[in-house]
């Protein structure tokens, strides 16, 4: 109760705040003109439209700058205004403020990719979008984001500087999205390294779920990732009592 | 009832509060006093369990629960008006209560009774629809009060409560924990002096995170009384007068003023006095004692090598 009473706050903050208007406006205008281009590139092939927009780099520029970008404050803001002291004295435990936390900056994440639905519907009146693949592509954006979301948490408990978090989150995320690169660095097609595979974010997605192929073992990596990234972010936030 | 036995909390090598022991009972109005970084934003902070205390330390128990064991469920019974009062200028005044009481745990249906009720306390009911980010410092720091009264907590810790506010809302904060000191024990960490003397059953100094005074108002009273002077006239006194005062036992100094003679002891000396002059059959034209004040007590005990 208490997670969902703080996540609500946080929420009701964000969305009473210029700052979340903000970011939607840049993320739609983005990700709006990136819709128009890859439908133009396409050429009216609706079955490619999937992996075309959510694959491409626009689509990784946004994955790796929009997480940091909402979280960066959550909790480098309320150490450096001694909110986070207010909050703490309510009796609630470190664990709980994570969670909370967490939960809404990747609910606002994906409040953003949802802003794209009509964008969908009003393509499905004029030709046969492939909603199961969407819903595949949305899933992979989702544990992905779920993963983002929680290093940015983790990065805002390290620094005071809201800025300097939203550096550090990018970073982590950038490991993550460059795993992948690992492979060019051998020869396409050498199995030894396919196991690089299993961490990859843009495999996840550009290989897999864009294209409707759900691997169980995907969201188990992200879960798993999300809360052990999680945990350590709690470990951090006890620290500053000691 | 708080009661606190060898409390100590580094920050790396510096000790911030080095193994203090004190008591506030219930009910009462505590005076936390110390110069800047003397710990008493450190021991506030141990009591609402933002900071741990040091590995060592013995008690620290709030109104029957013990910290060091529990500390979320005693800093439930702690209601806390910080020094930077960091409230949310973008949320109405209901909006932050109303998120507070939840993430204090009151129940959905008595919520909006209860904000009620503090509002009503504060006297702030009028600025329940106005938006944080345009209250005057007056009703923020009321409305901060409002917060700490919030699910009705056996303690309240005031730091610095009347920082910043003009000397009417000052007043008016008074009056305030004036009114709440029936229903809650108080501590008031403050740097106004007067404002701990005029409200504060009980006072305690911290210096250089030790405790150095920790009395109640009649023993801090009978102290000020005896650190303070003693005015003496004498109808055509002569130097035999001094001479004579400085015998007397718990005189530490005598000077003349001109017209009269003062005396610093250590103890009430009129009753002495009284039976000198009629031993010396001098005719007293002036007695009076002038009492030390809490500021002077303070600079007394704070400074570096006072005692303690």
């Amino acid at each position: 109760m208490r997670v969902a009473s703080l996540a609500r706050r946080e929420l009701l903050t964000l969305f009473v705040s210029p700052v979340a208007w903000t970011i939607t406006f840049v993320f739609l205008l983005v990700m709006g003109m990136t819709f128009h281009l890859s439908l133009l590139s396409v050429g009216g092939d609706l079955q490619q439209l999937v992996p075309a927009i959510y694959s491409g780099y626009v689509f990784w520029f946004m994955m790796l700058i929009f997480p940091p970008l909402i979280s960066m404050r959550t909790l480098a803001e309320e150490r450096r205004t001694g909110s986070l002291e207010m909050l703490v004295t309510t009796g609630i435990a470190d664990a709980t403020v994570i969670t909370a936390k967490w939960i809404s900056t990747w609910i606002f994440f994906m409040f953003l990719w949802l802003c794209m639905l009509p964008m969908w519907l009003l393509l499905d009146g004029v030709g046969q979008v492939d909603f199961g693949v969407l819903l595949s592509a949305h899933l992979g954006i989702a544990l992905v984001g779920a993963g983002f979301c929680a290093a940015g948490i983790l990065a805002s408990c390290l620094t005071s500087h809201p800025l300097a978090s939203a550096g550090l989150a990018m970073a982590i995320n950038l490991v993550l999205f460059l795993v992948e690169w690992l492979r060019f660095l051998y020869e396409p097609g050498d199995l030894q390294l396919r196991w690089i595979e299993h961490f990859s974010a843009v495999h996840h997605i550009g290989a897999e779920m864009t294209r409707g192929i759900v691997d169980l073992r995907v969201p188990i990596w992200w879960v798993s990732f999300t809360i052990l990234v999680l945990f350590i972010a709690t470990k951090v936030l006890e620290r500053r009592r000691w | 009832m708080i009661e606190v036995e060898n409390l100590s909390r580094s920050y790396g090598s510096r000790k911030a509060l080095d193994s203090i022991s004190f008591q506030v009972p219930s009910g009462s109005v505590t005076g936390f006093l110390g110069p800047n970084g003397a710990g008493k934003t450190t021991t506030l902070r141990v009591l609402t369990s933002w900071l741990l205390p040091d590995p060592g330390t013995e008690k620290v128990m709030v109104c029957g629960v013990d910290l060091l064991r529990e500390p979320r469920l005693a800093c439930r019974k702690v209601g806390a008006l910080l020094e930077q009062l960091p409230l949310p200028g973008e949320l109405r005044v209901c909006e932050f209560l109303h998120s507070r009481a939840r993430l204090k745990g009151i129940s959905g249906s008595q919520i909006s009774a209860e904000i009620q009720r503090v509002l009503e306390d504060v006297d702030a009911v009028d600025a329940s629809r106005r938006g944080i980010g345009t209250l005057s410092q007056g009703y923020r720091q009321r409305i901060g009060l409002a917060d700490a009264l919030l699910g009705d907590p056996p303690v309240l810790l005031l730091d610095e409560p009347t920082r910043g506010l003009d000397p009417r809302q000052v007043a008016l904060f008074r009056e305030l924990v004036d009114r709440l000191r029936h229903q809650h024990t108080i501590i008031l960490s403050s740097h106004v002096l007067g404002e701990v003397e005029q409200i504060c059953d009980r006072v305690c100094m911290i210096s250089a995170g030790k405790i150095c005074l920790d009395e109640d108002r009649a023993a801090w009273t009978r102290r000020l009384e005896i650190s303070g002077t003693t005015r003496v006239e004498v109808v055509d006194g002569s130097d035999d007068v001094a001479v004579g005062l400085a015998t007397l036992a718990g005189v530490s100094e005598v000077v003349t003023d001109g017209s009269g003679w003062i005396l610093q002891g250590d103890r009430d000396l009129r009753r002495s006095i009284g039976e000198l002059a009629r031993q010396k059959e001098w005719v007293l034209s002036e007695l009076s004692t002038d009492p030390a004040t809490l500021e002077s007590l303070f600079l007394q005990l704070t400074h570096p090598g006072g005692e303690s």
